[in-house]
């Protein structure tokens, strides 16, 4: 018996644990006690953009391209080529782009905040810090949560506007079965501001998972390079399958019980 | 080797009263799972005086200092800084209290993300409100007397193992603390480099006082610099006393060890 829930105990446990660290995170900046450290903020802020900005448009204009090609040979097969812009509309906005903006800052952003600071553990130098008298979770964790609140919201917008791009060109440069005016036409009438605050809202939520997920496996590793290693691999895992859950219940919140598509009455 | 017939057949607890004591440990208890590391440790170190605290690998050194500067509490016992109790401290105190400290770890612990003498600077950054001006003067001063005045724009991944001790020592100066504690200065370090570290110990604190707490298992740094010696054995203090006295003591266990000899009380568990 104790074997069968010794497995889901130790799951219940870690996940305390995190929940525990992670609101500690959370509070520090809800409490303004990071900003006593605004400056480490600020280099962690652009860390991010010089770092991660381009590699993330990139997969979001990829998967933006993807949506433009479905959306169009679909609709071709349905007899209904001009209607296009409505799958490239709701497969951008609604799912495919909070999607690849959370896979890349899961394998990016995520996996590298657990290798730096997995590294500074096994180094001692979380612990130098501590003699020094700087409080580590918030110099190294709450530092990195705000950076991320302060740039991701606009490394998002504007790879929603990435993906947007390439899904025109998917569907009006490359297979051109619509007119550009046309497929605009549908492509906007099938969105408006809720929805794209619904898919940043989607997007910033992932984004605040992956870091703090990141941060609790990073600050508490232990094992020398091979338990940074596993931890590194483990907050993939996890980021993983949260990056999922919470695209689900996202969408399931947002527009489940109301799709808010322009159709009927 | 000789067989003991009790775990603490050794410990005479025999100690030279310390007046004043800059860092006491009173009864401190710490286990690790099933691994009773400390077990009932009573030691005090003297105000401005080089103390090193002696033993084999593995007898909870490194755990006492991290329980010095609370990164690390007791599970029964006390420990206190200048008689204020560690465990007892709310955060903002301990934060206030570690102020005090210079540590310098094995490694040296420097950030990776910064040059050497942004590592050096940091402390001053963060916790005075000087001018870089002023700081780059205690930086630079702090770099030239542990011989590192051209490396400053060095990445720490650059630097040998003892330029490493070297920056980490220049960093715990920094903020001229009262406590410098030193958690194996000498791993990693030839025999030459070791005794220039240890002069370089000798020297900083003939200038700058306060009392120096070095952990080591190394005799021969302990024979150059030592003041007050402390042998921790099994999670408790064999003897501590004047190095001089602990030199020529007569107890078995602390006679082996600080000769070197491989017979004795000590084998090789």
């Amino acid at each position: 018996m104790e074997t069968s829930i010794g497995g889901p105990r130790q799951w219940l446990e870690a996940t305390g644990a995190m929940l525990r660290f992670c609101f500690r995170v959370m509070g520090e900046v809800y409490g303004l006690k990071v900003f006593r450290y605004f400056g480490e903020a600020l280099r962690q802020a652009g860390i991010l953009i010089l770092s991660s900005t381009l590699v993330i448009w990139s997969l979001i204009f990829i998967i933006g391209l993807q949506c433009g090609i479905e959306g169009a040979y679909f609709n071709r097969s349905v007899g209904s080529p001009a209607y296009a812009g409505v799958f490239a509309a709701w497969c951008d906005l609604r799912e495919l782009v909070p999607y690849s903006f959370g896979y890349m800052m899961a394998a990016k952003v995520g996996t590298g905040i657990v290798a730096e600071l997995g590294s500074m553990r096994i180094s001692d130098e979380i612990d130098a810090l501590e003699v020094m008298g700087v409080p580590s979770m918030t110099f190294l964790c709450s530092t990195k949560l705000l950076a991320a609140w302060m740039v991701l919201p606009f490394v998002y917008l504007s790879g929603v506007g990435a993906g947007f791009l390439a899904s025109y060109l998917a569907v009006v440069q490359q297979i051109g079965e619509v007119s550009s005016g046309g497929y605009q036409l549908i492509f906007w009438a099938f969105q408006n501001p809720p929805d794209l605050l619904y898919s940043v809202i989607k997007g910033m939520t992932m984004a605040t998972v992956i870091v703090l997920v990141g941060c609790y496996y990073g600050y508490n590793a232990s094992g020398g390079p091979v338990g940074v290693g596993t931890a590194t691999a483990k907050s993939m895992v996890v980021n993983i399958v949260l990056v999922h859950i919470i695209g689900m219940l996202g969408t399931q919140l947002f527009w489940g019980a109301n799709p808010r598509a322009p159709i009927g009455g | 080797m000789e067989q003991t017939t009790s775990e603490f057949e050794w410990h005479t607890g025999r100690k030279t009263p310390v007046e004043n004591p800059a860092i006491e440990f009173v009864g401190v208890k710490k286990s690790f799972g099933r691994n009773e590391v400390l077990s009932g440790l009573d030691l005090a170190l003297p105000e401005d005086r080089i103390s090193m605290i002696l033993g084999p690998s593995g007898t909870g050194k490194s755990v006492c200092i991290k329980h010095m500067v609370g990164l690390l509490y007791p599970d029964d016992g006390d420990v206190l800084v200048h008689g204020e109790s560690v465990p007892s401290m709310p955060d903002d105190d301990l934060f206030e209290m570690r102020k005090k400290f210079g540590v310098l770890f094995q490694d040296g612990a420097l950030f990776g993300s910064m040059d050497l003498y942004d590592n050096v600077a940091f402390p001053l950054r963060q916790h005075t409100d000087k001018g870089e001006e002023e700081i780059a003067d205690i930086v630079n001063r702090r770099l030239k007397e542990v011989g590192l005045t051209e490396s400053g724009d060095r990445m720490p991944n650059e630097l040998s193992g003892g330029m490493r001790k070297r920056a980490g020592f220049a960093r715990a100066l920094v903020l001229d603390p009262d406590i410098v504690l030193f958690d194996e200065p000498d791993s990693g370090l030839d025999p030459v480099r070791t005794a220039l570290l240890c002069e370089l110990i000798q020297e900083i604190h003939a200038e700058n006082g306060g009392a120096y707490v070095v952990i080591t298992h190394d005799i021969n740094s302990a024979r150059r610099v030592a003041e007050y010696i402390a042998v921790l054995w099994r999670g408790k203090i064999v003897e501590s006393g004047p190095a001089t006295e602990l030199f020529e003591s007569d107890n078995a266990f602390v006679k082996q060890f600080l000769s070197g000899e491989s017979h004795g009380p000590l084998g090789m568990e």
